[in-house]
């Protein structure tokens, strides 16, 4: 008990009188663990925005209503001996109304005016195994473009052919530009956040050198030293991430609930998809205390 | 209780500080380490703290071989050894009490402990009524009892003191050597590396004498030359 008051103590003592540059670590932390987690939320609104769009095949054949049990089985053995055709798998109506309805759980606008059984077809997804032999499957199937410039299949219960390559290419491209742009600005940031919180510690442990000094004369260990600073950093870095995670709820509440109803079939990131970013933050922050807390140190505590 | 056993110290400058000392300090005994600056007594001293390594030879402290303490080890040694130095190295902020709690506090002794010891070493020296002032608040001597209530208060086998008297004017520092006599009578091994010549002549203890990191004499109730 006497223990804990004492380290306590001494991390109090440590915050107030580094005040100022305790708060650059801090912010430059939150600043850090912000971008951090933005790039996280990025690459989770993309990943709907591509389940939504293409179901994350790369080519999608719907089939006529109603489903023939024999099509399904018929087509799936046809489509597997094609050599461009890696996987393919079936997706009943039931099954594509439930995504559909996961997918825009937030848009009751969307939800509520599609009569689902009606309009959503079931489905067998292909995935490629080489992509440009894409050529194969409206082949195999008999579809052709008509006069109008429609797809039609001679294929029986074949209803259309929807190529997502392109559009999976590009949404992934996208998705890999942004995340990981965001993503270097955040490492840079979180290199800064360290070296500052390392700072800290260092001006800290400099200001207090003469306690030090003491503290290794009369046989404290170096642990007993030395904890009171960690604490700190790692009070600097938790407090950055607290307040990351909730400029990333400020920033899902301003920018993304404003759209919602607005944009029609995009998906957007709830309220879920930021908590279940936030312990990755918080580990990240504690990567950035112990880090920071082991070159702070470094000198300082050789025996 | 201490022992050196040719021991050389060369710092990394080239520099030797200690060329074969041999010495063997008793426990009980108080001795004095003379010698002009430069002749090895600090860096006899910080061999003893484990603050810097021999380059040869032994040194052993209350039966323990130095080199065989690993380093996260050195904290327990140092606890069995009380320092005192010219410039007392007492915290501005914090009062007499305060200074020689710390001590206790970061060795984590229990509050009952430190509540308990602080104000008895405190009486000890002579300050009995002087807990709560601040070192600007004490004469250098007053200062120089409370450094020595901190090195001694959790009790140790040997007592350190590096030029304590430096700074003290001659009749204060007779004062203090009455103070480290009566250590020394507890129990306490002191030894003290000075180059006060009347303070060694009038206390006729055993006298070491290094000249340029060379054991030059060991002498039983001695004097400074």
């Amino acid at each position: 008990m006497a223990r804990l008051d004492y380290y306590f103590r001494e991390t109090a003592a440590g915050l107030r009188r580094n005040g100022t540059v305790a708060f650059a670590a801090m912010s430059t932390a939150f600043i850090a663990l912000f971008l951090f987690g933005l790039a996280l939320l990025i690459a989770r609104e993309f990943d709907l925005v591509i389940e939504a769009w293409t179901g994350n095949v790369q080519v999608a054949i719907y089939l006529d209503d109603p489903v023939r049990t024999d099509t399904v089985e018929r087509l799936t053995e046809q489509l597997g001996q094609l050599s461009a055709v890696s996987e393919v798998s079936y997706e009943d109506k039931d099954a594509a109304c439930a995504r559909f309805i996961e997918l825009f759980r937030n848009q009751p606008a969307i939800t509520d005016n599609v009569e689902c059984e009606e309009v959503i077809p079931a489905s067998l997804r292909v995935n490629l195994a080489d992509a440009s032999q894409y050529e194969q499957i409206p082949a195999a199937l008999g579809c052709a473009p008509d006069d109008a410039g429609e797809v039609v299949c001679s294929a029986p219960g074949v209803r259309a052919v929807a190529d997502y390559r392109e559009l999976l290419d590009r949404l992934v491209a996208i998705t890999r530009v942004l995340s990981i742009g965001v993503l270097s600005i955040a490492v840079i940031m979180l290199g800064s956040a360290i070296a500052l919180v390392a700072n800290t510690l260092r001006m800290g442990m400099f200001a207090r050198r003469k306690e030090i000094g003491i503290m290794r004369l009369v046989g404290a260990t170096n642990w007993r030293i030395r904890v009171p600073f960690l604490i700190e950093g790692f009070i600097e870095a938790f407090l950055g991430a607290i307040a990351a995670v909730f400029a990333l709820f400020l920033v899902k509440v301003v920018f993304i609930d404003r759209l919602r109803g607005e944009i029609e079939f995009i998906p957007l990131i709830r309220n879920s998809d930021v908590i279940a970013v936030a312990p990755w933050i918080l580990i990240a922050a504690a990567v950035v205390a112990v880090i920071a807390g082991t070159i702070g140190m470094r000198r300082f505590l050789d025996v | 209780m201490i022992s050196l056993q040719h021991v050389t110290k060369t710092y990394k400058n080239g520099v030797t500080a200690l060329d074969g000392v041999d010495l063997e300090i008793q426990k009980g005994e108080f001795v004095f380490v003379v010698g002009p600056s430069g002749s090895g007594k600090s860096t006899l001293i910080r061999l003893l703290l484990k603050e810097e390594e021999v380059t040869k030879g032994q040194v052993y402290v209350a039966g323990k071989a130095l080199e065989k303490i690993t380093p996260w080890k050195v904290p327990h040694l140092r606890r069995n050894i009380g320092t005192v130095f010219q410039d007392y190295k007492l915290l501005q902020d914090k009062t007499s009490f305060e200074n020689v709690s710390f001590a206790l506090e970061v060795i984590g002794k229990p509050k009952h402990v430190i509540d308990q010891r602080v104000p008895e070493i405190l009486d000890y020296v002579g300050l009995g009524d002087k807990l709560n002032s601040y070192p600007d608040e004490l004469s250098g001597g007053e200062q120089q009892r409370v450094s020595i209530a901190r090195a001694c208060v959790n009790r140790p086998l040997v007592l350190l003191a590096d030029e304590p008297t430096g700074n003290l004017d001659p009749n204060t520092s007779v004062d203090i050597m009455r103070l480290l006599d009566k250590v020394n009578k507890i129990g306490t091994t002191v030894v003290m590396a000075t180059h006060d010549q009347a303070i060694v002549d009038a206390m006729r203890k055993r006298v070491v004498e290094l000249e340029q990191g060379k054991l030059v004499r060991d002498q039983s109730r001695g004097v400074y030359s």
